[in-house]
């Protein structure tokens, strides 16, 4: 049978009957996800859905207010005239609406089209392929398309409300922002059988959710770096500016702006025309991806997928050398193979998994942004207005310099709650391999903690290290907060593996969905006061010392008794009480 | 057959599990000597795989216990499983390591010696017909393949007990009769075979005993022979199992598909 004679036999009074039974099916299963949720899952739900509509009520507002405000004379006087950066606002939206759109289109398609599962089931079916695709795409669009109007609306209806625009502005905004998420998703179902054909499926959903995770954490994070208190009036008019620049003459995009800026304004002949070339674009651009879409998709040619690298050959028998290097033999002898395996196994897993990649660089991330802040701050207390005594700016003073430990622990506990806390979650259905091999709990425990103790150490040192000779901070005290980091990282991994052993859970897909009720929060949060009291236990002492005039070193021998014994007991006490749950694991 | 051949090698005795009310396992009693493959029956449901997950240290019974290889599975976990390989049902398997590493991985968990464990693993990689794939991912390979990978990690350490549950689905013809063979060659070097099938034909011909539960309870054990003389005068494993286990329920299906 033809590719035509299938995609032909579409009736078209059954179409989109089968469309709203395949539609009506995606319905169902969120009602009845909904339905069978526990009772703080469906209280969560909808109090997510009263804080959205919340969140759009207030959008709205602020967005009327700032758009009124950019066109007060004193706003003019700063940045000069807006008339031009008003008229460019719905160019801007619309056009990072269907950037948007685009993008996570692209996503949930890759997921709808290739890795659900269910596209042989409805293929297989007597259900004309254009109503599985069409339902996919809408499947695509239509949470993009709410998500995206949660932000796009407020702004588009309080310029509106701002400008005084006429009410057929107010439907035809929602009529462009859903024929533009239309022609979006049809390009992004086009784009993902490209990618297809050249790079696994399951390769590409994992690039894509670490590349997602990395930019967006970056970008929320980015906002600590800018100093918003020496913006210019020039500065603020370029990024206005660069703005303006996406109102150009020949995008499609700027002529659904235009086109809805000349309606609001009554301005008929330009906004109708602007606005039926567009309508009539999206409309034939959502046609034709349906069309090449479905044809691609059943003639198999994005599942033929066309290597880019050349296979390695097969490996010929392998030898692996003995390790005879000194600390090879040491680590050998200290080591029992099975922990070294675990060690081994893991770090492997973790790079390789780029899901799992994606938690672990963010606290790197984080590090780097507040390392970039201490450094810019020079490493002085604020001066505030000169009236705090002299005592308190001395231990203000002395605080700083251990400042970069602060960070550094920061930095460290981050990654050590996910790497402590998952420990055993990480294994998922492949548990069985480890519980039924002849290892003990205690080596079990032993591995775990390395695994996230050795990471968390190298990250945390590096740090600390770099701030420090950065900050050209005295030999002795780099060693001193070397040993507290050490310390301290060793206390919230014990006693964060202890919690993950209390919580874990193996019955997961997505690594990013590990983390399981509220076992794994209460981890982090008691690892974080530990931190707190570890660190004042460890610099408490010193900062005493040096305020009543007494040797530092005195201080720090104190606080390195105090500290270190509280962290060797978080280290080993924890683990110790849960060791015996360890052997009662996934039994559940 | 050498001389481990009249050694129980696993052995449960009054074997309970229960999960609340239920009761999925109840009062198993058999044993597993060297030598013997012991297919392991029951319909859906009955208790298999809870009993084989006892066995392999997987799950902690209610009450009874499980010796493998003499060594009491609770009391001495680490003893029981050095000696134990074991074969899941669905071969879950860490998707981002390779084949090899996988083996590597699994030889130290055992900590075999490092040169050993690379020598016996490219032996399984070559009769598992692995090599070329063994240094991909896992998560590239077939559900066969991975089955086959499961086999050769349960392998890797030349256990004395073998338990493999459902160790044939999704293996292609060939791969099938490899395992079926290497069974049997493992059982006669003396080590005990426990594993568990639906495919009825296998258990008739590759065991040597076979015990059908039902329900939680173990109804039958024994040799083909001996479970010929318990019927009622069926001759097929097929007839004996659906004799013992109630097969009304299929009279209905007929009758329906009819």
């Amino acid at each position: 049978m033809s590719i035509d004679s299938l995609t032909g036999v579409q009736p078209g009074s059954n179409l989109w009957r089968y469309v709203s039974k395949l539609l009506r099916l995606r319905w169902v299963i969120l009602i009845s996800g909904f339905r069978r949720a526990k009772l703080r899952g469906k209280i969560g739900t909808l109090v997510l859905l009263l804080l959205a509509l919340g969140g759009l009520a207030f959008a709205f507002w602020l967005s009327w207010l700032l758009l009124d405000f950019l066109r007060s004379p004193q706003i003019a006087e700063f940045i000069g005239d807006t008339t031009y950066l008003l008229y460019s606002v719905p160019v801007v939206v619309v056009t990072v609406a269907f950037i948007g759109i685009l993008m996570t289109g692209f996503g949930v398609l890759l997921q709808a089209l290739y890795l659900a599962g269910d596209m042989e089931f409805l293929l297989s079916a007597p259900i004309p392929i254009r109503a599985v695709f069409i339902s996919k795409q809408l499947q695509a669009i239509l949470p993009n398309f709410l998500l995206i109007s949660l932000f796009a609306l407020p702004v588009l209806f309080g310029l509106g409300a701002a400008q005084g625009y006429n009410l057929l502005y107010y439907p035809l905004v929602i009529i462009e922002l859903a024929l533009l998420a239309m022609a979006a998703a049809g390009l992004a179902s086009l784009l993902v059988m490209a990618v297809v054909r050249i790079f696994p499926a399951r390769r590409v959903a994992e690039v894509l959710g670490f590349l997602v995770a990395i930019v967006s954490f970056t970008c929320s994070q980015s906002g600590q770096l800018v100093n918003y208190a020496d913006v210019s009036g020039e500065q603020a008019m370029q990024a206005f500016t660069q703005l303006e620049r996406i109102n150009t003459p020949w995008s499609p995009l700027a002529w659904a702006g235009r086109g809805l800026t000349a309606i609001g304004e009554s301005q008929w002949l330009t906004g109708v025309g602007l606005l039926a070339v567009t309508m009539g674009l999206t409309l034939g651009i959502f046609s034709l991806s349906l069309v090449f879409a479905e044809r691609l998709y059943y003639s198999g040619w994005a599942r033929v997928q066309v290597s880019i690298r050349p296979k390695k050959p097969a490996r010929a028998s392998r030898r692996v050398e003995a390790h005879n290097s000194g600390l090879a033999v040491v680590v050998n002898r200290l080591v029992p193979a099975a922990v070294r395996g675990i060690l081994v196994k893991d770090f492997m897993v973790l790079r390789r998994d780029l899901r799992s990649m994606s938690q672990l660089v963010t606290p790197l991330i984080l590090g780097v942004v507040y390392a970039f802040m201490l450094l810019r701050s020079g490493g002085e207390p604020p001066a505030g207005r000169g009236e705090a005594p002299p005592v308190f700016m001395e231990v203000l003073g002395n605080l700083m310099v251990y400042a970069n430990v602060g960070i550094a622990l920061f930095v460290s506990w981050s990654l050590v709650s996910r790497l402590a806390g998952m420990g055993f979650s990480q294994e998922g259905k492949s548990y069985w391999i480890l519980k039924t091999s002849p290892v003990s709990q205690v080596k079990l425990l032993g591995a775990k903690f390395l695994v996230a103790y050795l990471p968390t150490l190298v990250l945390g040192w590096g740090f600390l290290v770099i701030i420090s000779l950065v900050q050209t901070t005295s030999f002795g005290t780099l060693i001193y907060s070397l040993a507290v980091v050490a310390l301290t990282i060793a206390g919230t991994a014990g006693l964060n593996l202890a919690f993950g052993v209390l919580g874990a859970n193996f019955d997961w897909e997505d690594p990013r969905k590990i983390s399981q009720g509220s076992v794994g929060c209460l981890g982090a949060l008691a690892s974080f006061l530990f931190l707190i009291i570890s660190l004042a236990l460890f610099f408490g002492p010193a900062l005493l010392v040096s305020a009543f005039g007494g040797p530092q070193f005195v201080g720090q021998i104190i606080g390195m008794l105090l500290g270190g014994a509280v962290c060797a007991a978080g280290a080993i006490i924890p683990l110790w009480l849960v060791r015996k749950r360890v052997a009662l694991l996934a039994e559940e | 057959m050498n001389s481990t051949g009249n050694t129980p090698l696993i052995q449960t005795q009054n074997l309970v599990k229960r999960y609340g009310d239920k009761v999925a396992v109840n009062d198993v009693s058999f044993e597993v000597r060297g030598g013997e493959i012991f297919g392991f029956l029951g319909p859906n449901g009955a208790g298999k795989t809870t009993t084989i997950k006892m066995i392999v240290g997987l799950l902690q019974p209610t009450s009874g216990n499980v010796r493998v290889a003499g060594y009491d599975v609770q009391t001495q976990p680490l003893q029981a499983k050095t000696a134990c390989g074991y074969v899941p049902d669905t071969p879950n398997l860490y998707p981002k390591l390779s084949g090899r590493e996988l083996l590597r991985f699994v030889g130290d968990l055992y900590e075999m010696d490092r040169q050993q464990n690379e020598r016996r693993m490219e032996e399984l990689l070559r009769l598992f017909d692995l090599e070329e794939a063994g240094d991909d991912t896992i998560d590239s390979y077939s559900h066969g393949m991975q089955q086959k990978t499961a086999l050769a990690a349960a392998l890797v350490h030349d256990p004395k007990v073998l338990v493999l549950d459902e160790p044939t689905v999704g293996l292609d013809p060939r791969s099938a009769r490899l395992i079926k063979d290497m069974l049997r060659q493992i059982a006669n070097r003396g080590a005990a075979v426990f594993l568990s099938t639906h495919i009825l034909e296998i258990a008739e011909r590759m065991c040597d005993r076979i015990g059908i539960i039902n329900k939680g309870e173990l109804i039958a054990v024994g040799s083909m022979d001996e479970l010929r003389s318990i019927g009622k005068g069926e001759t097929s494993l097929e007839d004996i199992f659906l004799s013992l286990t109630g097969g009304a329920e299929y009279a209905e299906i007929t009758e329906v598909l009819r």
